[in-house]
């Protein structure tokens, strides 16, 4: 960048010296980033309003969900008798007389909670957030260099729009995007890759929801995700050192998405996060 | 023990301030998003500005204790926290987003980006096709030289996504749009008579496109085609303005008056950029026989909040017609609120009602100045529909 002085500069040293504590923990400049992203990952797990830890409930509207006193869907202390119900022009909020819509896609507060309504009209469903609490940090594989993989799309099998679940489960429209094939097991496995909207940034995931022959056995039971990284002409980077757990491992609150059809990896991928048992992700 | 000696070295660059301007970046994959910040010493603390190109925008908060420095854009949740030093900030924009952090790395140098305008090769206005999961979609380019150099828009079906800024090299431009929530960078390339590039959204959203000069053939679908309206009825609304008062299309005000209805929410970047036309179309045309009324879908729902921030766009903008609190921007709710439209809503959307309160035109979304002949042409066209519509008796 032009213009920068002798403090930029040695600024930038820094940061490169420090990088090299990082590169020892994990071999490679790759693999410093990776470190970086879980130091982020796990702080906004501990400290992110929306966080998995801080979810007390999400739940499909339905025919209406109450939340309030004790003999409520989902109790809340110090919230009155307040419903939440979907109508044709939205999802409603109501306690006593008065009676508002409930934004999409947005936190609203209510009392010392946030609620959080998502998915698509007729399939909405409302998450409540309280404080994150027993934040447990997830654990991972040692970093493996071999399961880092460069591939290029092939188109999808049934290309358009499918409705499925995200990994905080809840239903979105999702875009078939084609499918990778990675050299796993004895025959190769053909993975399939959805595009996933966010409708926080107008941004979008390629994202893999996989199977592996550790499920069960130091990883998720239900599978885990990873993304796909744009690497420049086509091509995009698939590290299962970043493969994720779906929200559903870190509390009983969230849907655990169905393993999506054909994404079964004939072999242990050791990478990515693990999980040992319902008490959390962590040890 | 070099570590040491290092930050020693460094202790001696520290001593600088953050006011003045500060070429910024955000290093996304494949390029960097390249915007300014303005930062000044105000009485109490400091103020900042977040600038593409010409058009800057205040940062909600500059927080600066010792060499730490974040900017806050309160709108979006968003932050830019940085370390200072010397001339240089280094440091990451973040977005708390539901899934997880959105955190992209972030520098800045103390200066002014270049501002070196581009050839006659690349300015104009451009067909452009984004290809993505095997499918693709119209946008329209408009380039052109500013007072900040090469600027320009993207316009799709419902609208321009606002104003992208940049610089040229050679053959090969590269033009930014961040507003604290939006992190947009296009890049490309001109090779013969085709332009080819990357159209990038976050660090992880990447659209190739390819590109041809407009013949002036209609490469977009025209915004009246994007949202049908029942015109066999007179369009009927209800709403509460800021106050509580319900106005609706019977009010004596509307009686044999043209009326054109501003579909619109005060989040939204290109009602922004539509509001001060429709004022100056309504000073013109109000002692003709004209009415206008804006119909805001807000964020929250809350009628106090959505009041608040109403009242405040009216003011700014000083708006003379009445504007009414119609829902919240849920696109399905939205729609369920106007069943005399067809069509997912876009924002802005500007519907024209004849004397007898009938939709004779819905022009969907709006081109901002930023789109430059093309603004001009839709201002053209809203006018020439007025006076049309004026006429009828």
């Amino acid at each position: 960048m032009k213009g920068a002085r002798p403090g930029g500069i040695l600024a930038a040293l820094l940061a490169g010296f420090l990088a090299l504590f990082q590169v020892d923990r994990l071999p490679g400049q790759v693999a410093a980033d990776l470190a970086r992203e879980r130091t982020e990952w796990e702080d906004w797990l501990r400290t992110a309003p929306t966080s998995p830890f801080a979810a007390l409930a999400q739940r499909p509207i339905g025919s209406g969900i109450t939340l309030g006193p004790s003999d409520t869907d989902v109790p809340l202390a110090g919230v009155a008798l307040t419903r939440v119900t979907e109508e044709s022009e939205g999802v409603y909020l109501q306690s006593g007389g008065e009676k508002r819509i409930l934004p999409r896609n947005r936190g609203t507060p209510l009392g010392n909670y946030l609620l959080r309504l998502t998915g698509p009209s007729r399939q909405s469903t409302l998450a409540v957030y309280g404080k994150p609490t027993g934040v447990q940090a997830p654990t991972y594989f040692p970093y493996d260099r071999s399961l880092v993989f460069t591939a290029s799309l092939n188109p999808p099998a049934r290309p358009g729009p499918q409705r499925l679940l995200t990994l905080e489960g809840v239903v979105v429209d999702a875009v078939a995007a084609g499918s990778v094939v990675v050299p796993l097991g004895a025959e190769k496995a053909s993975l399939q890759v959805m595009r996933i909207p966010d409708p926080d940034s107008g941004e979008s995931d390629l994202m893999i929801y996989f199977r592996d022959q550790t499920n069960g056995d130091g990883s998720y039971p239900a599978g885990r995700f990873v993304l796909l990284i744009p690497a420049g002409g086509g091509n995009y980077r698939l590290d299962f050192n970043r493969a994720r757990n779906p929200f559903c491992a870190y509390s009983t609150v969230y849907a655990c998405p169905a393993p999506w059809p054909g994404n079964t990896i004939a072999a242990p991928v050791r990478a990515g996060e693990q999980y040992h048992g319902s008490s959390g992700s962590g040890n | 023990m070099w570590l040491a000696a290092l930050l020693a070295i460094l202790g001696t660059g520290t001593d600088s301030s953050p006011s003045g301007w500060w070429m910024a970046g955000l290093d996304l994959a494949g390029g960097q998003l390249r915007f300014a910040i303005a930062i000044e010493k105000a009485k109490a603390g400091f103020s900042g500005r977040l600038c593409n190109g010409s058009d800057c925008q205040p940062l909600s908060r500059v927080e600066v204790r010792g060499d730490s420095v974040v900017f806050e854009m309160g709108d979006y949740a968003a932050t830019i926290s940085a370390t200072l030093r010397g001339d240089s900030l280094i440091g990451s924009y973040r977005n708390v987003g539901s899934r997880g952090p959105r955190v992209i790395p972030f520098r800045a140098a103390k200066g002014r980006w270049p501002a070196g305008p581009a050839g006659d090769s690349l300015l104009g206005r451009w067909d452009a096709t984004f290809i993505q999961d095997w499918q693709t979609s119209p946008r329209v380019f408009v380039l052109r030289n500013g007072k900040a150099g090469l600027e320009g828009t993207i316009i799709s079906n419902s609208g321009d996504y606002g104003l992208f800024w940049g610089q040229v090299s050679a053959d090969s431009f590269a033009l930014s749009h961040f507003d604290g929530s939006f992190v947009y960078l296009l890049t490309g390339r001109l090779r013969g008579d085709t332009l080819r590039g990357t159209f990038h959204a976050g660090l992880r959203t990447q659209t190739p496109w390819i590109a041809v000069r407009s013949t002036g053939a209609p490469h977009l679908t025209p915004p009246s085609q994007v949202i049908a309206a029942d015109t066999a009825a007179p369009f009927r609304f209800s709403f509460p303005d800021v106050n509580g008062v319900t106005l609706d299309q019977s009010d004596p005000r509307f009686a044999g008056k043209v009326l054109v209805v501003d579909i619109f929410g005060t989040w939204c970047p290109t009602c922004h950029d539509a509001a001060p036309t429709l004022v100056q179309l309504y000073r013109d045309y109000h002692p003709k026989g004209l009415e206008m009324v804006g119909l805001a879908y807000e964020v929250s729902g809350d009628p106090a909040t959505d009041g608040k921030l109403v009242g405040r766009y009216q003011e700014k903008f000083g708006i003379p017609f009445p504007l009414l609190l119609a829902g919240t921007n849920d696109p399905d709710a939205a729609a369920a609120s106007q069943p005399q439209l067809k069509g997912p809503i876009a924002f802005p959307t500007t519907l024209f009602l004849g004397r007898d309160g009938r939709v004779r035109l819905v022009h969907a979304g709006f081109y901002g100045p930023a789109t430059g002949a093309q603004h001009d042409r839709l201002v053209t066209e809203f006018r020439e529909e007025i006076e049309r519509l004026l006429k009828e008796k």
